[in-house]
């Protein structure tokens, strides 16, 4: 079992890309990106959101498999960390969840919109309806590129380097 | 399934790409990549640098899956992939390797680590990812037209066919590159162009640039260094695209080995030329398998240059290699230059004043007015003009003379003669305009001075 601290749970929150990881039954794997999380239980579960347009098999993976990986990554510096866990709960994300993949989609375009990506592209990333799969979280890897990577998330992350493109 | 061929801007590392791998036990593993490599119609890359958990899972379970993002239209690209085998050696770890030290050159990082192995895998599937983006607003105007891709090849046609014509009609080396770098913005719109030639120091030295201002020349790059160095060690075309975005990539790795206690001593190396080129290629220029240069290319567009371009412009770079050879074989006394470069003399200089050049024997190195001004043979050569002029007036010298003075130091066979004139004018043009080297016909030149001269030498600064 791992719990998310408060800086991981603002650097999820910071308009870092999202993807997600499933297999099916034959162990081939198989991703999708989400368009939002969102830190609960005392940062002992994670609910993530997946659009429905483009999430159907990772979806029918991870009710038949239960594993699922989740990798939130920072554009600007590559900062990077996977969380690993059970899948508790796959279910249609409900009307009053739209507003938070509307605010994750709004604030990725921002992040991205300094790196040279039109944030009019970042609005056309197809958001809502969406897949709402909540998990257990069960370990946590550093996964910014470098020796580290791979190991066990100690935190807290370094701080951010400035922009530089 | 669509052709990897259709999408090869997915795979120049601009966005990095997402890879999902499964362990034996049935646990999926996601992470980012900088870039997936193009192999052949069937068969991507990876490179690994680390050895990490994606790697442990493919010996194991050799099923993954990877993201891919076209950096021109932002769509979203699934390969399903299988492992097939790991390479250590051989040609596309060779080029895979050298890619990396280019990077790694520039945010100093050469010889912190290598390319461990390059895992080749096959792709089972590759699919649009249907429905990632909505369609765009057709009430949105598109920023440009979208050119054709006929349209676009029959301009890139016309565009080689000019250029091609001023490498063939060129009369000196001075013209040959001038004109070339010229054509290349305005026939083909690649406003920043330089060319390097080797010298006896295995250093290249910019000897023409275009889009770059007038202080260009005379920059210098080792052999084996950066995107240039390496182009010219290698003998094949290289190209940077998303130069940014590789950046920000090896600066985060330069951190964490900071963190791991391991960090690189190198300073970072600036990238020659722009400050903020987001795309670089660089072609040699060969005849037959003898190196007489570099066409090197930047743009501040992260896609400027794709495998096309680099296969278009390398008929060019082949085509200047000869005209290059050419115009330092011809080079015959007697024939009249064309007015362009003979007898164009700077416009008159309102105000004599004398000019203090200075020449440390120890090193070949003349500066004027303290300033740098240039280094070796040109220097020599610069040197034994000036004192000619300063003991008997001499004004007018050959290129036969340079070529049987030993003192100078020229190679017997392939002496680059041309090159260090031209490069040694426009050093003089730029640090040093009331002295100037004019050629006044094939294999003679003139010394003006507008100026008073005086000459001091000593053994070091």
């Amino acid at each position: 079992m791992a719990t998310l601290d408060p800086a991981l749970v603002e650097f999820l929150s910071s308009g870092v890309v999202l993807g997600c990881a499933s297999r099916d039954a034959r162990l081939v794997p198989r991703s999708v990106w989400a368009v939002g999380i969102r830190v609960e239980a005392g940062g002992e579960e994670v609910t993530v959101f997946l659009p429905m347009a483009t999430a159907a098999e990772v979806v029918a993976n991870l009710q038949d498999a239960r594993r699922i990986a989740v990798v939130a990554t920072a554009p600007v510096d590559h900062r990077s960390v996977q969380l690993k866990g059970q899948v508790l709960e796959v279910r249609p994300a409900s009307e009053d969840e739209q507003s938070l993949t509307d605010r994750y989609r709004a604030c990725l375009g921002r992040t991205l919109e300094p790196l040279g990506v039109p944030r009019a592209f970042v609005l056309r990333i197809q958001h809502w309806p969406a897949h709402a799969v909540r998990f257990r979280v069960e370990e946590l890897f550093v996964q910014t590129p470098g020796p580290a990577a791979g190991q066990p998330f100690q935190g807290p992350f370094r701080p951010p380097e400035p922009v530089r493109t | 399934m669509i052709a990897l061929r259709d999408i090869p801007e997915c795979f120049e590392g601009v966005i990095p790409a997402m890879m999902t791998t499964c362990s034996l036990e049935g646990e999926p593993n996601i992470t980012e990549i900088s870039q997936v490599h193009l192999v052949d119609d069937t068969h991507v890359a990876l490179s690994h640098q680390f050895f990490n958990k994606t790697q442990r899972n493919v010996r194991e379970n050799p099923h993954a899956s990877v993201l891919l993002f076209s950096p021109r239209t932002y769509e979203q690209y699934r390969l399903q992939l299988r492992f097939d085998h790991p390479e250590s050696e051989g040609p596309l770890f060779d080029e895979m390797a050298a890619r990396l030290q280019v990077i790694a050159s520039h945010t100093g990082m050469v010889g912190v680590f290598k390319l461990r192995c390059a895992d080749v895998y096959e792709v089972l599937s590759a699919e649009h990812v249907e429905g990632y983006l909505l369609p765009a607003d057709p009430r949105v105007p598109r920023q440009e037209r979208t050119e054709g891709r006929l349209e676009a090849m029959a301009r890139e046609l016309r565009g080689l066919q000019a250029i091609s014509c001023r490498v063939n009609r060129a009369g000196c080396l001075e013209v040959l590159l001038e004109s070339v770098l010229q054509a290349l913005e305005e026939e083909l719109g690649f406003r920043h162009a330089m060319v390097l030639l080797p010298d006896e120091r295995g250093r290249l030295v910019t000897t023409a640039s275009h889009g770059y201002g007038s202080g260009g020349v005379g920059a210098e790059v080792p052999m084996g260094e950066g995107l240039i160095g390496t182009v010219a060690a290698r003998r094949r075309p290289m190209r940077v695209a998303g130069v940014g975005a590789e950046l920000r990539y090896w600066r985060t790795i330069r951190a964490e080995l900071r963190q791991a206690g391991n960090a690189p001593s190198a300073p970072e190396i600036p990238l020659p030329g722009l400050p903020d080129a987001q795309a670089q290629l660089a072609l040699p220029l060969l005849v037959g398998d003898r190196l007489v240069g570099v066409l090197a290319l930047e743009s501040r567009e992260p896609m400027a240059f794709d495998a096309w371009t680099e296969t278009f412009l390398n008929i060019l770079a082949n085509q200047i290699a000869l005209g290059i050879d050419r115009a330092a074989s011809a080079d015959d006394e007697g024939e009249q230059l064309p007015a362009a470069v003979a007898g164009e003399g700077t416009a008159a200089i309102a105000v004599p004043r004398t000019r203090v050049f200075q020449l440390f024997r120890n090193d070949d190195c003349i500066f004027v007015d303290s300033e740098y001004l240039i280094r070796n043979i040109p220097a020599k050569i610069l040197w034994k003009l000036l004192r000619a002029h300063s003991e008997s007036g001499r004004t007018e010298f050959s290129n036969r003379e340079l070529r049987l003075d030993e003192s100078l130091g020229l190679p017997e066979v392939r002496d680059n003669l041309e090159s260090r004139l031209i490069l040694l004018r426009k050093r003089l043009e730029e640090k040093c305009p009331e002295v100037q080297i004019r050629p006044v016909r094939r294999g003679r030149f003139e010394l003006q001075i507008r100026c008073g001269v005086q000459l001091r030498e000593s053994d070091s600064a």
